[in-house]
């Protein structure tokens, strides 16, 4: 299968030179004849410039320039580095500190950058002004393997398949058959701990709100009717052990600006869930779990920062615009006999984005 | 009987106080009167009742409202839009004081706070400041965009006195924060942490809105790699 070769077969499968005639080859013959046998050929396309000349001295020059000053650069990153708080001022980085603290990091960067762009530099110098420009060019080689090679490739392999036996020792087939679906099925594993019910248990239905929990705030307060203002917001946690951790129970308690109570229009069957001018609404957006807290008191919106839901909170906090398809569930609250804002039950609904089972 | 009494006798006994101090009031209230029905009156009305669609009544806003309004050059308004933003300021410092002044004395309404503002607990500070303020205004204090066209505005340009008055008087959008919900020293803390973030320098030289890790890791790539591929490129055609 000689064929695809373009030069009809002169080169290479010519006999290779015996050790005898290799031995005697200089360095640049031996390159030729690997190019040729590989049949790659070189086309010159310029000289390098003669040895001695003008040309060639300051191509020379130029490029040991450039790597004299890459070794300055990187002593000069080995100075800055070792010298600061020894011969250099300290390195440490303090606000309205030296300008070498400031300046430290950069430095390093600068001298490091500079060391290797200038071997870079010399490098390519180099490659342009003191080698000669070459392009090489090699012949295709067909794809295929020799029709040959493939067969016997072939019954190799289906031979040591044979020699194993594997046709004939049913019981060592089975059980490694087994042994592979057992630790198949033991890789798996690991997957089962990401599978979960979240149906199970009601976890997703309810939080730890309930009749009589207080509104607390981050710092474990409770809170009065009186401390808040018109057209203020206050991000509340249930009175329970860790409440202000729990990513569900998260609430808005808000109060409205007088001229927005007026225009309140509940959620049929929920009109008693605010007290007065406050109303507690879920701080986790319907839509995809955000906290929506960017509360607008003068539009009466709450704005999701992720995919800019808004919900009007004189309206039940139903959606006005974006993606949010449900209101924010509204937590039903009241006074207690210490004048401290508590719940009056749970949410009457999940909060949250909806799930496949939710019946809301 | 006795309580009337009492208050009578202290009253008579406070009277010749307040009446100096309102004395020395008095005029700044007319001077503030007649800047307001200079500068204010097209929009808030002859009143201070507000005209409907153009500007909002103006009782009991109190001075802290003014003070934010005005010297951040928002108030007097070029023009009706979606949000007064931050402009030169019209009014000297005793024109202000003069504002703040008449307004004050029509309805009452916040007082701005006197002494260091600065004074409260740093992380104590950033804790409030991300639990009440970063939803808004980003946790770095730049700002960020609200619906139609609102925004919360950055902070870097705001002093301290402003940020305190806008926690209490709650301009345009934003929520009022008032001393039974963020106490005195709990605003004191926010505004040194907010300054305090002003303040550092940004260690990679450009902050780029400070705006985190993620889009100033995609802005090495677009740029860094964009630049490397440049030189690529450039290398593979001289070559």
């Amino acid at each position: 299968m000689s064929n695809h070769r373009a030069d009809g077969g002169e080169q290479y499968p010519a006999p290779p030179p015996s050790s005898d005639e290799l031995a005697t080859m200089s360095h640049t013959e031996l390159d030729a004849l690997g190019a040729h046998m590989d049949e790659t050929e070189l086309l010159v396309l310029s000289q390098a410039p003669p040895p001695g000349s003008i040309a060639e001295k300051r191509a020379e020059r130029q490029v040991a320039l450039c790597f004299g000053l890459a070794t300055v650069f990187a002593l000069a990153f080995v100075s800055v580095f070792w010298g600061a708080g020894w011969f250099l001022p300290d390195w440490e980085y303090e606000i309205d500190g030296s300008t070498f603290g400031s300046l430290f990091t950069p430095l390093l960067g600068l001298t490091m950058g500079a060391a290797l762009a200038f071997l870079g530099i010399g490098i390519v110098l180099w490659a342009k002004k003191l080698m000669p420009h070459e392009v090489a060019t090699q012949q295709r080689h067909g794809g295929a393997s020799d029709p040959v090679d493939a067969r016997t490739a072939g019954g190799t392999i289906m031979a040591g398949l044979e020699r194993t036996g594997a046709a004939r020792h049913n019981i060592v087939r089975r059980s490694l058959l087994g042994a592979g679906g057992a630790l198949g099925l033991l890789a798996l594993m690991p997957l089962g701990g990401l599978i979960k019910n979240p149906g199970r248990g009601d976890e997703l239905m309810k939080t730890s709100w309930g009749e009589g929990i207080r509104l607390l705030r981050d710092d474990g307060t409770p809170i009065r009717p009186s401390d808040m203002q018109p057209g203020s917001l206050e991000t509340v946690f249930p009175a329970v052990e860790g409440g202000n951790r729990q990513a569900d129970a998260a609430t808005m308690l808000i109060r409205l600006r007088r001229e927005q109570v007026e225009q309140i229009e509940a959620t049929p069957g929920q009109e008693d869930f605010g007290f007065q001018d406050y109303l507690a609404f879920s701080k986790i957006c319907t839509h995809a779990g955000c906290p929506v807290s960017l509360y607008e008191q003068e539009t009466g919106r709450i704005l999701c920062p992720c995919h800019q839901s808004q919900f009007d909170v004189t309206r039940g906090a139903s959606p006005a615009f974006g993606p949010a398809a449900r209101a924010l569930p509204q937590l039903p609250i009241e006074v207690d006999g210490d004048g401290f804002f508590v719940a009056r039950s749970d949410y009457p609904e999940p909060v949250g984005p909806s799930f496949w089972n939710r019946e809301t | 009987m006795l309580t009337l009494v009492v208050t009578g006798g202290l009253y008579a006994a406070m009277a010749p106080g307040s009446v100096a101090e309102d004395a020395v009031d008095s005029t700044a209230v007319e001077a503030g009167q007649e800047l307001y029905e200079n500068s204010c009156i097209t929009c808030h009305g002859a009143n201070l009742e507000g005209v409907t669609d153009r500007g909002p009544s103006l009782i009991g806003v109190g001075e802290a409202s003014v003070f934010f309004q005005v010297s951040t050059g928002r108030m007097p308004l070029a023009r009706q839009e979606a949000q007064a933003s931050r402009g030169p300021v019209v009014f000297t410092d005793d024109e202000i004081d003069q504002l703040m002044a008449y307004i004050q004395a029509n309805g009452g309404g916040p007082l701005l706070p006197s002494g260091d503002l600065r004074d409260g607990e740093l992380a104590a500070g950033g804790e409030l400041f991300r639990l009440n303020c970063a939803s808004c205004h980003n946790f770095a204090g730049r700002g960020g965009a609200l619906s139609s066209g609102k925004n919360a505005p950055n902070l870097s340009e705001a002093s301290d006195l402003q940020m305190y008055a806008a926690m209490l008087s709650g301009p345009s959008n934003m929520p009022v924060f008032g001393d039974n919900q963020l106490t005195p020293e709990e605003k004191r803390s926010i505004i040194n942490y907010v300054q305090t973030l002003d303040e550092s320098a940004d260690p990679g030289g450009l902050s780029i809105g400070r705006a985190g890790p993620v889009p100033e890791g995609v802005v090495i790539w677009l740029l860094g790699m964009g630049l490397m591929l440049i030189g690529v490129f450039w290398i593979g055609s001289k070559a």
